[in-house]
């Protein structure tokens, strides 16, 4: 997700070569080429210059809805070379979990889903699998304190700076039935998905959410390859 | 004749090479995306003009020639106006058709989206945007404006 106006100019995109989900787009108006992965310019005139990250959230529609009932939604295309794609895609994400490929000599299957966050220019990959069990997951780096948080659904995700004015924020699950409440150990007001306080003394407060993404592991680490690795099993 | 052949041959490989390069499923080294770049930037003009000197050559020859002469030179003329038609497509666009004007329905309208499925969603002030990342998939890039911010919404 990126801003498409670089020194005041609106930059129009196209694809331009595809290496699976890091393709190379170009801009009509210089003609250079573009990663999709770190929106930097690698080609071109403006090779070496960067785009602004869009902040963005990966969640179910069904949450969404229910943050956004104004929201708008993407209508698809007609064409058919969509509908067999779309078909193909119903099929392909039936067969979750995704199998996985294991390589000797890495850190981590090749092919394992990690949540990938970057703070004060630190990478750190998270498995999701370690996510998922531990939701909320808190932990240090970078000088400082996250907590990444799945919806009730347990697929839409979030992350936010585990910080107020300064002191650290740590969360638990409370056992509700349909949506997410979190509650801290501070105050224990309570805190919904959107990392706003909605009940106690902390009401109306809001956490800061940072960007995450969800990505193959080898992947993320190909572009990152300084990225710290959260250990699993690890408190 | 050698030389629409020598012609031919040199407008393929400027249109092939960057294709062949910047194929799904490979790594591009930083040496092919420049080589690539290079040739694809250069491609439409370059086709061209060697398509018009082909032509200068089969004007040249065209009098003198007897019917099978026209012929080939007709049939060596082709690969030419090809490769110069085709360095002025974007063949990823063929196979990932790009979504021209982007369409957006209500919350309510969206039937086709299942309540499981994952969107990227942005939101700028009162302005809140989910793009199915099933579309998102196919189309790679869609560009909209969200709360005054223009963007290229990627997966």
């Amino acid at each position: 997700m990126w801003r498409s106006v670089l020194d005041g100019r609106r930059l129009t995109f196209h694809l331009a070569g595809i290496n699976n989900q890091n393709f190379i787009m170009r801009d009509e108006e210089t003609g250079s080429w573009w990663q999709q992965m770190t929106g930097m310019a690698i080609q071109g005139p403006l090779a070496g210059r960067a785009l602004e990250r869009v902040f963005h959230d990966e969640l179910t529609f069904r949450t969404w809805r229910r943050e956004r009932p104004g929201g708008r939604v993407l209508r698809p295309g007609t064409d058919s070379a969509w509908v067999e794609f779309s078909e193909d895609w119903e099929r392909e994400t039936a067969q979750y979990p995704v199998r996985v490929r294991r390589k000797l000599d890495s850190l981590l299957p090749p092919r394992t889903v990690i949540v990938g966050v970057e703070v004060d220019g630190v990478r750190k990959a998270y498995p999701l699998s370690a996510v998922e069990r531990q939701s909320p997951l808190h932990d240090r780096f970078a000088g400082g304190t996250i907590v990444l948080v799945l919806d009730a659904d347990g697929r839409s995700l979030r992350g936010f700076r585990a910080e107020l004015d300064g002191q650290g924020v740590e969360l638990f699950r409370q056992p509700v039935a349909d949506s997410l409440r979190l509650v801290d150990v501070g105050t224990a007001s309570q805190w919904d998905f959107t990392g706003t306080a909605v009940a106690g003394p902390l009401a109306g407060r809001q956490l800061t959410p940072i960007l995450v993404h969800k990505d193959y592991w080898f992947n993320w680490k190909t572009y990152y390859p300084e990225t710290l690795l959260y250990a699993l099993g690890s408190r | 004749m050698l030389g629409m052949l020598l012609a031919a041959g040199v407008s393929f490989m400027v249109v092939a090479v960057p294709v062949w390069l910047i194929r799904p499923f490979t790594p591009q080294s930083e040496a092919g995306l420049g080589v690539s770049w290079t040739f694809k930037h250069w491609s439409p003009a370059f086709t061209l003009v060697l398509l018009v000197l082909g032509l200068g050559l089969v004007a040249t020859v065209w009098r003198g020639a007897s019917g099978w002469g026209r012929a080939l030179a007709l049939l060596l003329l082709s690969p030419l106006a090809v490769t110069a038609w085709f360095a002025r497509q974007n063949h990823f666009e063929w196979m990932f058709a790009p979504l021209a004007d982007p369409n957006f329905a209500r919350v309510a309208e969206a039937d086709w989206v299942g309540h499981d499925e994952m969107v990227l969603a942005v939101a700028q002030d009162e302005d809140a945007a989910a793009y199915p990342v099933r579309q998102l998939a196919y189309h790679h890039l869609v560009q909209d404006t969200v709360g005054g911010i223009p963007i290229v919404a990627t997966y």
